[in-house]
């Protein structure tokens, strides 16, 4: 969830903008026929008729990029054959990502290898769509998008691959392209390009945004990598007073050698638990209602990968443990984290 | 025809290339352009008779970049 929010929020706040000095020209100048005639045939004043391609033309590009999402997360899923290689591909995505950022920072110019180029015959073949003048040039163009995603739109898109989800890929793209529509609306209407200031001022917050999701992917691989050192591991940590109540409490009452976990969208409660060493526990996974990644649990260093009920309960044996062991334990995404800690 | 290489300078992403390929449209004699963002650079095919390396460097500024230098 919290990905789908910030692909949404990076299309809203900066990802159009990269996209937007050329697709929205494209846009405008097929637009620059309709205007033309409009203006010919006396409108009376009135604005010529262009909310109408220009929500076209977006429609078709959300459209397009919900359908490559999620043939992009079918690939994922197909590619992600267990854990280690969902972990490598996490750092891959998080490398990706932090290039990507570094690149339009303008770090250095090795940064552009990061960049992907549409062979030059695409790029012709969409600009010669843009200059033809009919209703169906805006759709054809949307949906032509596709072929030339800008810098941002290729970060979703490896996320979306990374998101090994053909649901969670088309929601991710579905959420960033619905995030750049109403800036890309705003400014085609207009027919007018953002001074170059604001938007070097944009791109650089777009690069930001950008950067935090590439630490998010990298966080994500350390964590499927059972890796004791992680961003989300630290601040759980830290933040460790305010969640006394999460401290584990083995159902002494009923079975002190029974430990219960239970799975929430956000998350696993308790996210700490203490259990006794050298003791064969279950662990008992309640879910209730829970229509998230967290259902699919994994503890790396067991090789347990279970998926859970939307609903209901699963128990799981784990071996005894020598005192001092952690086991650490997350989603298969790395999200949501936990661990339990043997005490002697 | 002749080939020219030109170093391009004020490319933020690979989409500045299909931009400048409008070059193409907005030049008489300019046949084809091949920009690369990564390489910076753009490579024209164009008529000397109809076209020469002011023009294209006029163009490339009209559309929001910089010639830096001809190869």
């Amino acid at each position: 969830m919290p990905e789908i929010i910030l692909a949404l929020i990076t299309g809203l706040t900066t990802g159009g903008l990269s996209c937007l000095a050329v697709q929205g020209g494209l846009l405008a100048s097929s637009l620059a026929h309709q205007i033309e005639n409009d203006v010919a045939g006396g409108t009376g004043g009135r604005q010529p008729r262009l909310a109408l391609p220009i929500g076209l033309f977006l429609l078709a590009k959300v459209t397009a990029y919900t359908l490559l999402g999620f043939l992009l997360g079918a690939f994922g899923s197909m590619i992600q054959l267990n854990n280690t290689a969902r972990a490598v591909l996490q750092f891959a995505i998080g490398i990706f990502m932090i290039g990507n950022a570094l690149r339009i920072l303008n770090a250095h110019p090795f940064f552009r290898i990061f960049s992907f180029e549409p062979p030059a015959f695409i790029t012709r073949l969409v600009r010669k769509q843009a200059k033809k003048s009919d209703w169906l040039t805006p759709v054809t163009l949307g949906v032509m998008t596709v072929l030339i995603p800008c810098g941002i739109t290729q970060v979703m898109m490896v996320a979306a691959i990374g998101s090994g989800s053909p649901l969670m890929g088309a929601a991710l793209l579905a959420a960033f392209t619905l995030g750049t529509t109403p800036l890309f609306f705003a400014v085609s209407y207009a027919a007018a390009r953002l001074g170059s200031a604001l938007e070097k001022r944009f791109m650089t917050a777009a690069a930001v945004l950008v950067l935090v999701l590439g630490l998010v992917a990298i966080d994500s691989g350390l964590n499927l990598a059972g890796a004791p050192f992680s961003i989300s591991g630290l601040l759980s940590t830290n933040a460790a007073p305010a969640q006394v109540q999460t401290v584990a409490e083995p159902t002494a009452a009923a079975d002190p050698n029974v430990l219960t976990i239970e799975v929430k969208n956000n998350g696993y409660q308790p996210n700490l638990m203490h259990a006794p060493a050298n003791t064969a526990l279950k662990l008992r996974l309640v879910s209730n209602k829970v229509y998230s990644c967290s259902l699919s649990f994994v503890i790396p260093a067991l090789n347990i990968e279970q998926i859970l009920p939307n609903t209901g309960e699963v128990t799981l044996d784990l071996p005894p443990q020598a005192a001092g062991t952690t086991l650490r334990y997350s989603c298969s995404m790395g999200m949501y984290t936990g661990k339990i800690v043997f005490d002697g | 025809m002749i080939k020219k290489t030109y170093q391009i300078e004020g490319m933020e992403c690979g989409m500045c290339a299909m931009r400048l390929q409008e070059l193409e449209d907005m030049l008489p004699g300019v046949q084809t352009v091949e920009a690369s963002y990564r390489k910076g650079e753009m490579v024209v095919v164009f008529d000397e008779n109809l076209v020469n390396d002011g023009a294209i460097a006029d163009g490339v500024v009209r559309l929001g970049y910089q010639v830096v230098e001809r190869k």
